[in-house]
């Protein structure tokens, strides 16, 4: 049980590092993260949980962080926009927006490179149907999400190659 | 975005949860928080202590009985329900369903329970759950009942829930041979807010038997049709036997108007989408 | 002219030349780590939180204020009245219009009177955003309502409730544009097509990022620095300037990465003085972060125009002569920026077509709305919709082939330069090309037999529409002249500075603010290929910021018209800074400057690679070893060059209304296939493509991708998007949760092709692009409009919901008025 309060001690773990904080019970958790935390890669684009800009992961499930309470973080695991790039190497995903021209303010482009990183570990070789579906709660103003699905298309397209060229060398064996 | 200031609590048990929303005024159990949290947000509702009862194991299973009945706790995310085996084994639509609320992010989140207490016209389920006959569990500190869910939803944003009671499971009882389910919206957008939606639920045996037709947005709850129900009762599983029932949907509802759809638009779609689900329902249960 | 298709991999004219290559962007190294820097992201020292209170209601006098339970809060820093800011300005915000609608007066918050929904009465400022939020629901105001009203249209009629009593009257501007002789083509027309109205409604791209800023009123200096993401700093500071009594040197605006604007922010000034005047009140910074149903209610809406009484004359062979019409331009309550929209349209008078005769009756109204403000396609799209419509109705009324009478109509590509009737100038394009690799794209043939096969009865109906569309690029500011002849406007500009740096680094700065659309990168390509280096080699610093001392009047990122005016300034400060780094290496390697070459970041003698200098070597002999150096050269040359572009414009004949108003026009054409369910109004999009014609491109991705956006949003706008209010004045769409912004379920796969027809008039043949014209819904419009039978009404309005649909399919059952009859030649009195 977390006792019953206004303010609560946290503790929680962003992209493998552990913060203990105290918060307000009201405060969302995508303020928690951008002004308690200054992880300020994760943005707001709405007041209503419909852009998808604050995407993070939580708890390996994919949530929008502005409908989450902080306290609701105590001992949950989060990753965020700042956890994808590795010893200053861009992840895959990274490299094919980038490659794709799949952003152009960059706005909203962490929410949809963490929506974009859960639909490809639930699913690694999506199909263009089940990218548009699996980006859907992610607003961009941008792009027309034409690039957006040719980044995630193509690192699917990577996965199905590698999944190809795995089954061909154990066949070969 | 800034909500008022309010407590929060995460209680570890479902009794523990009882008691706290039974001895505070302005207490509301808190579950995926997908729409509690924006009604908070615009500050539209004041709560004053959130018991948080997302995690609560008892509240978060899914059962399926030999004889079909399934009971999913009201802490089911739609996720869960949309890759639930138990459910797609004998409810395929409710998984189906379940598959186009929203978003991912908010099929993560979102609950059943949330879906049906929130009393949100535009929500997804509970026309289906009328539809499927449904039974809604309830518990309260003093003890438990259950509602028929054509009886549960009782207004905009208000259900037959009493104070300190919590919705804790939803009963669906089997689609057994013969008998089929459908579903059709006229939505704004894709996977996108309702515009009007009907859900049915059809026997055949050779003519149609007992037939459930709920439409959803038409008024501030869903509503079954009776009068289409009667005319689909002893006719033949046609189109054209089903349109002729659906010409049954006339000026006794009169929907509301906002500005993704008049009023007779409404009521001339509730009849396209409630053929359009019969329909479905008969196509379904003859695959059987 | 060369013609390209985008998938195709771009080609090298020469084997190092960056310009026309689709290189990855220098932007997205921060973007896609979350390390971009957006106004939330962006704080000072000792600031608070700033929260604005809004009036419910969308017309009512202000009875009073009580702002002390707000002030008796702790935390609570301060807070502003209307009143109390009127009090502490100068003069009311300039305007551009003449005569009454000059007389309109707007201040930092609403002074006695509320005029549309979310009207900033007060703003609090607090030691947290919580705080702020809850003390500004203390501060007590008491309305006394008004009458409202909300038709564009209606608020130009003696009794509608006047918003602005010292104008006396809601319009705003009235002005009669008469181009050739309409009365003419009228009389000697084979037939006349009359449309009863035809409706362009409110919508606006609503970027991800809303508005906000951190701004501070420094006690000591007076200094009043303004962290923003607005995108035309230099009108904000214009406007707001003689209203706070600050001189243009006393603000301090910067600005860094931008969430998307499309022209949006271009005019939040009253909240950045309101925000000022607070800061000076409270002592103290104050930042406001606005949010998304604030931005919806109260930032800006796109123009929303009524088109009355249409009459287009045609010849039997489908000549269309041209068109007359009356047009209304709802543009809220206050005007921001307008009523420039009553002049801007008229860059595009005949649209893509070669009439000759035009007269257009406009008049701009307030109503007790949102003020709108530029958003993508700003009031070019509205009159180029309607020309959309009359074509796609004449070949409906008169039974013409709409690809057809489209071609016959275009201007052809041998009349460019081409004339409008009012003087702009058409550069260059080649639009039937363009039209037919669109309709090839989009596997038009196909849908075509997908549609006869389909035939009656089976409840679906397959449509393909067209849109053709001009993105008019690098305004001529004198055309404000024409809505008002005392506005000291005229021509265009903007700046950039190019400097070599102490350790030989390169570096631009320019006076823009884009907000995706690849500054940094696309002039980095083009100093890259003067300087002989790769763009990795060269930084680019944008953002209209005082202190890179790089901007001029019409700085900002706005109207198409970076690769014209942006790269036209990058590529004369590049060849200034050029000129230098030769003349210094001409001295320290003893050569002429014509044996010299530049090759990645040094200097050398042609054929003989060990006589080189490093740019670093460059850079020592001026800023640190300069006695060196020849005292002439040392006290002439400083590494630190600026160039201002400035196109070639006359200022325009204000009395005739003629001019050249754009530098150049690039050209889109969308064509759509959809698919209708006849019981429901249902509209599903098969197939999309766009052509675009946008001369040189400097980043064919790039480009790409502006064409994808423009698309997207104009589909969104066209099936989802709308902002509509009752008749109460109360927004029916104040959020994402009711505003469906067009989401990846709805935008379909867009095929994009491209051909490149080089601009004479700029420096580098490029056209600007980006706005896109709103092809889309004329495509969209076009494509339902293909549905519809002889009897059924016409496509009246841009935004169609699926009742609106669904109205239009079974109007012809229900003998609904059609909204449009054609007189013929010899029939004349008799409506065939």
């Amino acid at each position: 049980m977390i006792r019953q309060g206004t303010t609560h001690t946290i503790q929680v773990t962003v992209n493998g590092q552990v913060y203990n904080r105290v918060v307000e019970a009201r405060q969302l958790l995508v303020h928690f993260l951008r002004d308690t935390l200054d992880l300020t890669g994760t943005h707001i684009g709405c007041d209503t949980g419909s852009c998808g800009a604050c995407s993070v992961i939580f708890n390996g499930q994919l949530v929008k962080s502005c409908m989450l309470l902080a306290p609701q973080a105590d001992g949950a695991e989060i990753e965020t926009v700042e956890g994808l790039a590795r010893s200053g190497e861009l992840d895959p995903l990274q490299q094919s927006f980038s490659a794709h021209h799949g952003l152009q303010c960059g706005y909203c482009t962490p929410g949809m490179l963490m929506t974009a990183t859960y639909l490809l570990r639930q699913n690694p070789t999506p199909t263009e149907e089940e990218i548009r579906q699996g980006i859907k709660g992610n607003i961009c103003r941008c792009t027309g999400y034409v690039n957006i699905v040719r980044s995630i298309s193509a690192v699917a397209e990577a996965h199905r190659a590698t999944a190809v060229g795995t089954t061909e060398g154990r066949d070969q064996q | 975005m800034l909500l008022k200031s309010v407590e929060y609590v995460r209680p570890d048990t479902v009794p523990e949860a009882l008691d706290l929303l039974r001895s505070n005024v302005g207490a509301a159990p808190l579950a995926g928080g997908q729409s509690l949290t924006n009604v908070l947000k615009h500050r539209v509702a004041s709560v004053d202590l959130l018991v948080d009862i997302s995690a609560l194991a008892e509240l978060r299973s899914i059962t399926r009985t030999a004889e079909g009945v399934i009971e999913i706790g009201s802490c089911v995310t739609y996720d869960e329900i949309d890759h639930s085996r138990e459910v797609r084994a004998g409810h395929d639509i409710v998984a189906r369903v379940a598959a186009h609320i929203e978003d991912q992010q908010i099929r993560n989140r979102g609950t059943i329970g949330g879906n049906c207490c929130l009393s949100d016209p535009t929500n997804n389920l509970p026309p289906l759950l009328v539809a499927l006959g449904a039974t809604m569990n309830v518990r309260s500190a003093g003890g438990s009942r259950q509602v028929a869910a054509e009886d549960f939803f009782k207004g905009y944003f208000l259900t037959a829930l009493e104070p300190g009671e919590l919705l804790t499971s939803v009963t669906i009882p089997p689609l057994l041979s013969g008998v089929g389910a459908g579903y059709v919206s006229v939505s704004v957008a894709a996977d996108s807010k309702a515009i009007v939606r009907a859900a049915a639920r059809v026997e055949v045996k050779g003519v149609i038997g007992e037939a459930r037709v709920v439409l959803a947005r038409v008024a501030s709850v869903p509503v079954r049709h009776r009068g289409m129900e009667d005319a689909l009762r002893g006719a033949p599983p046609t189109a054209e036997s089903v349109r002729a029932a659906a010409a049954t949907i006339g000026n006794e509802l009169e929907p509301i108007a906002d500005s993704h759809g008049s009023s007779q638009y409404r009521r001339e779609m509730a009849r396209v989408v409630a053929q359009r689900a019969v329909l479905e329902a008969i196509a379904e249960g003859g695959g059987k | 002219m060369s013609v390209t298709s985008s998938s195709q991999a771009a080609t090298r004219e020469r084997v190092r030349s960056w310009t026309g290559q689709s290189i990855t962007r220098k932007e997205d190294g921060r973007l896609v780590q979350g390390q971009g820097s957006f106004i939330d992201d962006m704080g000072m020292h000792g600031q608070g939180y700033a929260w604005f209170v809004r009036s419910p209601h969308a017309h009512a006098r202000i009875v009073s204020i009580d702002p002390a339970s707000a002030l008796a809060m702790e935390g609570v820093y301060a807070v502003l009245t209307g009143a109390e800011a009127r009090e502490m300005c100068q003069v009311p915000f300039f305007q551009i219009a003449p005569g009454d609608g000059g007389r309109i007066e707007e201040w930092p918050l609403a002074v006695d009177t509320v005029r549309y929904q979310g009207d900033a009465v007060a703003v609090v400022l607090a030691d947290s955003r919580d705080t702020a939020r809850d003390a500004a629901e203390l501060v007590e105001v008491e309305y006394d309502p008004l009458p409202v009203v909300v038709d564009g249209v209606k608020a130009a009629e003696p009794d509608a409730p006047v918003l602005h009593e010292k104008a006396g009257t809601n319009v705003a501007w009235h002005g009669t544009y008469d181009f050739g002789d309409i009365d003419w083509a009228l009389k000697n027309a084979d037939h006349v097509v009359k449309i009863d109205r035809l409706h362009f409604h409110r919508f606006s791209s609503t970027p991800l990022e809303c508005n906000g800023a951190v701004v501070d009123w420094d006690r000591g200096t007076g200094v009043v620095e303004v962290k923003s993401n607005l995108q035309m700093p230099m009108f904000a500071a214009m406007v707001m300037g003689p209203t706070l009594g600050v001189p243009i040197n006393k603000f301090s605006f910067s600005s860094r990465d931008i969430g998307g604007a499309f022209g949006n922010k271009i005019s939040f000034y009253p909240q950045i003085a309101a925000l000022a005047l607070l800061s000076k009140k409270a002592g103290r910074p104050a930042k406001w972060t606005e949010y998304r149903t604030e931005h919806m209610l109260t930032s800006t809406h796109g123009n929303e125009r009524t088109f009355l009484d249409i009459e287009v004359p045609v010849m039997a062979d489908g000549t269309i002569l041209g068109v007359k019409a009356r047009a209304y331009d709802d543009v809220g309550a206050y005007l921001h920026y307008e009523p420039l929209g009553a002049v801007i349209w008229s860059q595009v008078v005949p649209g893509c077509y070669k009439f000759k005769n035009v007269q257009v009756d406009f008049t701009t109204t307030v109503t007790n709305k949102c003020p709108v403000s530029p958003n993508r396609g700003y009031s070019r799209m509205q009159h180029l919709w309607m020309l959309e419509r009359i074509v796609d109705i004449v070949a409906h009324e008169l039974g013409f082939d709409p690809v057809e009478l489209r071609k016959a109509n275009y201007v052809q590509p041998e009349d460019y330069p081409y004339q409008t009737p009012n003087g702009c100038v058409y550069d260059s394009g080649n639009l039937p090309l363009s039209l037919d690799m669109a309709l090839e794209l989009a596997d038009v043939e196909v849908w075509r037999r997908r549609k006869l096969e389909l035939g009656t009865g089976t409840g679906k109906r397959i449509g393909i529409g067209i849109g053709s569309t001009l993105d008019s690029g690098t305004n001529n500011f004198g055309q404000a002249r024409i809505v008002n002849p005392d506005l000291p406007f005229s021509g265009n500009g903007e700046a950039a500075f190019a400097k070599l740096d102490l350790y030989g680094e390169v570096n631009i700065n320019l006076g823009t603010t884009p907000q995706g659309q690849s500054h940094e990168t696309t002039a980095a390509q083009v100093a890259a290929d003067i300087l002989n280096m790769s763009p990795d080699q060269v930084t680019v610093t944008t953002g209209f910021d005082q202190a890179h001392n790089s901007f001029v009047g019409f700085s900002g990122t706005y109207a198409s018209q970076f690769a014209v005016t942006g790269l036209g300034a990058v590529m004369g400060a590049v060849e200034k800074l050029r000129d230098e780094i030769l003349e210094v290496a001409s001295f320290a390697l003893q050569a002429p400057i014509d044996e010299l070459e530049l090759g990645d970041g040094a200097c050398a003698v042609r054929g003989e690679p060990a006589r080189a200098i490093p740019f670093i070597g460059i850079a020592n002999l001026v800023y640190t070893n300069n006695a060196v150096l020849p005292i002439e050269l040392a006290s002439r040359v400083t590494l630190n060059c600026r160039h201002v572009y400035v196109p070639p414009f006359q200022v325009p004949d204000t009395e005739h209304k003629t001019g050249n108003l754009t530098l150049t026009y690039s050209s889109q054409i969308h064509v759509c296939v959809v698919e209708v369910d006849e019981e429901t109004g249902v509209v599903e999009i098969l197939a999309y493509s766009a052509v675009d014609d946008c001369g040189k491109r400097i980043n064919p991705q790039v480009v790409e991708g502006q064409v994808h956006g423009a698309a997207g949003l104009g589909i969104a706008a066209a099936l989802y998007e709308s902002f509509e209010y009752d008749e109460d004045g109360q927004l029916q769409e104040p959020s994402f949760y009711e505003y469906h912004a067009g989401t990846a379920r709805d935008i379909p796969g867009i095929r994009s092709g491209s051909i490149e027809s080089p601009s004479p008039f700029t420096p580098n043949g490029a056209k600007g692009m980006g706005e896109g014209g709103g092809a889309p819904l004329h495509a969209v419009c076009s494509a339902i409009q293909d549905v519809l039978g002889k009897n059924d009404a016409i496509v009246a309005d841009s935004h169609n919901p699926w009742e609106r649909v669904h109205l239009l399919l079974h109007s012809g059952e229900r003998g609904d008025p059609r909204g449009v009859r054609v007189v013929s030649r010899g029939t004349e009195g008799a409506w065939v």
